[in-house]
């Protein structure tokens, strides 16, 4: 691995004004399992690493009032997914990390770290965008919250500007009524999603009320499959209702083909995960 | 920070190194201080190879800088016994037959404690899941998970 500068603040002032001293330069390690690989293989290159590890009060998971529930950047995957508030109320969150195979991984890395990866390819970031989570930023001297659909902008870029870091995701209290489910299709269990589908459902007298139907690795950014919600609000639930959105979801997707998957193999299984997520959600309502 | 001399406390024993900030604990453990049980396979943190034990915590040491654990408490699989005395998860992997090129039983052993320390009683499952992100080219999965369940046993009815 190239030389690099290595500091270890003590303060989220202290880690936002070295980010914005070095801006692309720089790289914030928390826990290290996306970064350090990438950093030896020459992918990454950082002249200065910004370990964020030694920044007391950023590991938590809490409550927050009777919103919902909070964690910090450098709260452990591990942590989440033992939690028992969020296996109860967030159960996709827990599914998501749950099917990550190395625990070591679990252990070291954190939820946030998954997210600023910018991957299209997060399983997490998938569950997060079908609970509407929200993420908090701050530069040494501001903070502002921004949804996590606004987070990503393209493929491995998000909107973290100069100076700024993801301190805290935030997830609003699953509304009474939501049905939720996670999916994802992978080569072995160890490897990265070939596809992810996360959605929540709330469903009153017999029809769809709202929807969110969220899909990851089938775009440059995972995303919320926009015209199937639309496609599906409002509409009774049968059978054709629900084959109609997933149709429409995979219609939305822009997969590419690479060592995992085809284009078209993402796309039809797109619409065959949504159909299944959707069923196993409205199936979890009834139970 | 540039070079610098840190401290590292690795199996009860306190080291002082020079090391760079760009030293992963792998290299620290092996090329450094000789202790070269902690295998070097994969180095992108998927074959569970370079598992150590961090404050008890399983770490792929491949992925993990040195200088970002200096004074934490380091277990390598040579802090495992006492003298000659093999700890049982040792004792039970020979037993059963539980290694064949031996490469991954370090990593495979530190995270069989990690697990066995945070849950006692195990069933085959967990040891399963526990183990997922510790491959062996060998395929002698059965036998590891044997051995980690026999070593849960002996652990349970006073270890030794």
């Amino acid at each position: 691995m190239k030389l690099f500068e290595y500091f270890e603040p003590r303060t989220i002032a202290e880690a936002t004004q070295l980010l914005s001293n070095y801006g692309e330069k720089a790289q914030i390690l928390a826990g290290g399992i996306d970064l350090i690989p990438r950093m030896r293989k020459g992918d990454v290159k950082a002249e200065y690493v910004i370990n964020i590890q030694k920044i007391t009060g950023l590991e938590y998971i809490e409550p927050d009032g009777k919103r919902g529930l909070r964690f910090g950047a450098m709260t452990k995957l591990r942590s989440i997914e033992t939690s028992k508030a969020i296996q109860n109320d967030y159960p996709i969150l827990y599914e998501a990390i749950h099917q990550i195979t190395s625990v070591q991984t679990k252990y070291m890395g954190t939820a946030v770290g998954n997210l600023c990866v910018g991957t299209p390819a997060s399983d997490v970031a998938t569950a997060l965008f079908a609970l509407g989570a929200e993420l908090k930023l701050a530069t040494a001297k501001s903070e502002r919250t921004e949804s996590i659909e606004n987070f990503y902008l393209d493929y491995f870029r998000t909107s973290l500007q100069r100076g700024e870091m993801v301190t805290e995701v935030f997830l609003p209290n699953p509304r009474p009524g939501t049905g939720l489910a996670f999916l994802n299709l992978v080569r072995t269990r160890a490897d990265i999603a070939k596809i992810s589908v996360a959605v929540a459902i709330i469903v009153q007298d017999g029809a769809c009320r709202e929807a969110r139907i969220a899909i990851g690795a089938a775009a440059p950014t995972v995303f919320r499959a926009a015209k199937a919600e639309a496609a599906l609000t409002g509409q009774k639930i049968i059978p054709q209702a629900i084959h109609k959105a997933a149709e429409t979801a995979a219609g939305e997707t822009k997969p590419i083909t690479d060592l995992r998957s085809t284009t078209e193999y993402r796309k039809e299984t797109a619409k065959v995960l949504v159909r299944r997520a959707l069923e196993k959600a409205l199936e979890k309502l009834k139970t | 920070m540039k070079k610098q001399i840190a401290e590292f406390k690795i199996n009860g024993r306190i080291y002082e190194v020079i090391v760079t900030p760009n030293l992963t604990l792998s290299e620290l453990i092996r090329e450094q201080l000789d202790l070269t049980g902690t295998k070097h396979a994969c180095e992108v943190g998927q074959c569970g190879s370079c598992t150590v034990l961090v404050e008890g915590k399983p770490t792929l040491a491949c992925s993990a800088l040195a200088v970002a654990v200096r004074d934490k408490e380091i277990l390598t699989i040579e802090g495992l016994s006492r003298g000659t005395k093999l700890h049982p998860l040792q004792r039970a992997f020979i037993d059963h037959g539980a290694i064949q090129c031996g490469f991954c039983t370090p990593g495979m052993i530190l995270m069989a404690k990690a697990l066995l320390d945070e849950n006692p009683t195990p069933t085959r499952q967990e040891v399963k899941d526990g183990l997922g992100g510790n491959l062996c080219r060998c395929t002698g999965y059965v036998k590891i998970i044997d051995a980690v369940m026999a070593a849960a046993d002996m652990l349970r009815k006073g270890g030794e």
